[in-house]
């Protein structure tokens, strides 16, 4: 049968595609290992230390290379994601509601909405950049970059919670509604729960789309930089393993983000499993 | 749904309860469409407003004029970067969907078990939640004179000297793209793989259809829906690019991203505009094109 050999072909071919997407990274961890603060981002490993960690954590003496210029912008890229995350999930969330019933419209409004997360951060910057200067506002992070940045990740959570609400049985609303349960009694103890999971979704993609948000906020963010913005600007001179390291913590940072997710939504469906037995019983 | 509602700001209220509740959607949607046409819609508008603007050296002025318009078209540099874009796009475009397609096969056909399946998307999908900065960064590494492609070709004899062609180059910021977009190619095919009824394949076989005929008349047709959604997302995110052009090819591969950059940076707003005007085209164009291809709605 031909099946019996085209299958562990397959196989072999996407153990090397899963090279090609992990083996700049693996490349990238070594070298972030590179001594300092003379050693280069490149081959071979002169000897392995941790000094690259430590000069992003400011703990080295100064030497000629600049620190990456990240404590400020972290913060900035931190707050900025918090907000992002709360206005996106709270405009996915009742939009979502309102397409739950048909309306008149309902097809533009979702091809507006969808086209948020299509249009190429670039162009979308220049234009707000070109209104912001038209109309003598101040570009920065917290104002237009803001903006910018619900536009991109409300779609997404828009779409998490629109999967979430057409498996949604309105039958549970109606009968806790009949059995005279206030409508806020109702939200807390029956639609919330059943959301939940989907709202957890939109959180975490609004958060981590934002956070590492680039040619959105490029044009739109005025003078003082967000994390991905100062990391952009250690391009253009020459780089040094100690961007490598900042790549390695933040791939840890989001994996702790993955991992706190993950929790919170195996506790979520521990306790709709326990109240299903609750209700058998 | 004849149950009566107490209030209509209530955000789980269900629809179609008289009169009152029909005008609940509308509240609801306000907000978010508000949102998307102040900060969307009018940017964009602004965008191609302002490309008929006069340019100062330093400052635009709202007089109409074809004047940026012309430079555009009469001028080498953007021209060029012109077929730079389209000739990057078609060649990631085609290299996402050869390196993607095998594996969504893999992933979406051939694996039975719904948990390894899961696990592989999943492993798919987890460079894409780290920093897209250090993911085109990443690459440095790996294809410098002294990077690690070199040295694996070197030590195993393939090639007796560096390659230097590997880096700052437009065959980097090819590879460069592949990688970090293959993923939205992988996922839609394996998608649409996955919901192909196992009969259908197994019916054809019975009837002593080969591989490769089955592939032809049954695999293929029915990924297709899923082959135009990863193109659409692969399209529109490598036309928009610039960063990866800029960090891969030190500067050297200019798409027209990098020009609208650059003429920002020196405060040409009227040409930036002109350039985004001409981009969004290009991007309506190519997906309007492969919507044509296949109907989405109907096939989804």
């Amino acid at each position: 049968m031909q099946t019996t050999f085209i299958k562990p072909a397959l196989g072999f071919y996407t153990a090397l595609f899963l090279l090609f997407l992990y083996g700049p990274f693996v490349v990238l961890g070594i070298l972030s290992f590179q001594t300092g603060p003379n050693g280069g981002p490149q081959f071979p490993i002169i000897e392995w230390s941790t000094y690259w960690y430590q000069d992003i954590f400011g703990l080295t003496p100064p030497s000629r290379i600049a620190p990456l210029p990240i404590s400020e912008s972290l913060t900035r890229s931190l707050v900025l994601a918090v907000m992002t995350m709360v206005v996106s999930t709270v405009l996915g969330v009742i939009s979502a509601q309102a397409f739950r019933s048909r309306f008149k419209g309902s097809g533009v409004v979702f091809y507006l909405i969808v086209l948020g997360m299509m249009v190429p951060g670039v162009l979308v910057g220049l234009g707000l950049a070109l209104v912001a200067n038209s109309i003598g506002l101040d570009r920065a992070w917290w104002s237009t970059a803001f903006v910018l940045h619900v536009v991109y990740t409300f779609p997404f959570a828009f779409l998490v919670m629109l999967a979430i609400f057409n498996r949604f049985d309105a039958s549970v609303e109606e009968a806790a509604w009949s059995l005279g349960v206030s409508p806020i009694k109702t939200f807390r103890k029956i639609t919330f729960p059943l959301i939940f999971p989907g709202i957890l979704s939109a959180m975490l993609f609004a958060f981590t789309l934002s956070y590492d948000e680039f040619s959105r906020t490029l044009f739109s963010s005025g003078r003082d930089l967000t994390l991905p913005l100062a990391i952009y600007g250690t391009f253009s001179i020459e780089i040094h393993p100690n961007i490598f390291a900042f790549g390695v913590l933040t791939t840890l940072f989001s994996f702790a983000l993955l991992a706190v997710y993950a929790i919170l939504m195996t506790l979520s469906i521990r306790r709709a499993k326990r109240f299903a037995i609750q209700e058998e019983a | 749904m004849n149950v009566p509602l107490a209030t209509s700001e209530l955000t789980s209220a269900p629809s179609g309860t008289g009169a009152r509740a029909s005008r609940v959607p509308y509240v609801l949607i306000a907000p978010g469409a508000l949102w998307m046409f102040l900060f969307l819609v009018v940017p964009m508008a602004m965008m191609v407003y302002v490309s008929f603007w006069t340019q100062t050296t330093f400052k635009i002025e709202p007089v109409l004029t074809l004047k940026s318009w012309q430079t555009f078209f009469s001028s080498d540099t953007y021209l060029s970067a012109l077929w730079t874009t389209l000739r990057i796009w078609l060649m990631v475009l085609l290299a996402t969907l050869v390196v993607g397609y095998p594996t969504a096969l893999f992933v979406g056909l051939f694996i039975k078990n719904k948990t390894l399946s899961t696990v592989l998307l999943v492993l798919c999908v987890i460079p894409f939640w780290t920093s897209f900065l250090i993911r085109v960064l990443a690459w440095r590494p790996m294809l410098g004179k002294e990077g690690a492609i070199n040295i694996i070709l070197q030590a195993l004899h393939i090639t007796s000297a560096p390659i230097d062609a590997l880096l700052f180059t437009e065959l980097s910021v090819v590879i460069g793209m592949t990688q970090i977009y293959c993923v939205f190619m992988v996922g839609p095919i394996a998608f649409m793989l996955g919901r192909i009824d196992p009969n259908v394949i197994e019916a054809a076989r019975d009837l002593g259809a080969s591989f490769g005929r089955i592939f032809r008349t049954i695999i293929l047709p029915l990924s297709m829906p899923g082959v135009i959604v990863g193109a659409i997302f692969v399209s529109v995110m490598v036309l928009g690019e610039f960063a990866t052009a800029a960090a891969l090819s030190g500067r050297k591969v200019n798409m027209l991203g990098n020009i609208i950059v650059t003429q920002v940076g020196s405060l040409k707003w009227a040409f930036a505009a002109v350039v985004g005007v001409v981009l969004t085209v290009i991007m309506g164009v190519v997906v309007a094109a492969f919507l044509r291809i296949v109907d989405l709605k109907r096939e989804l």
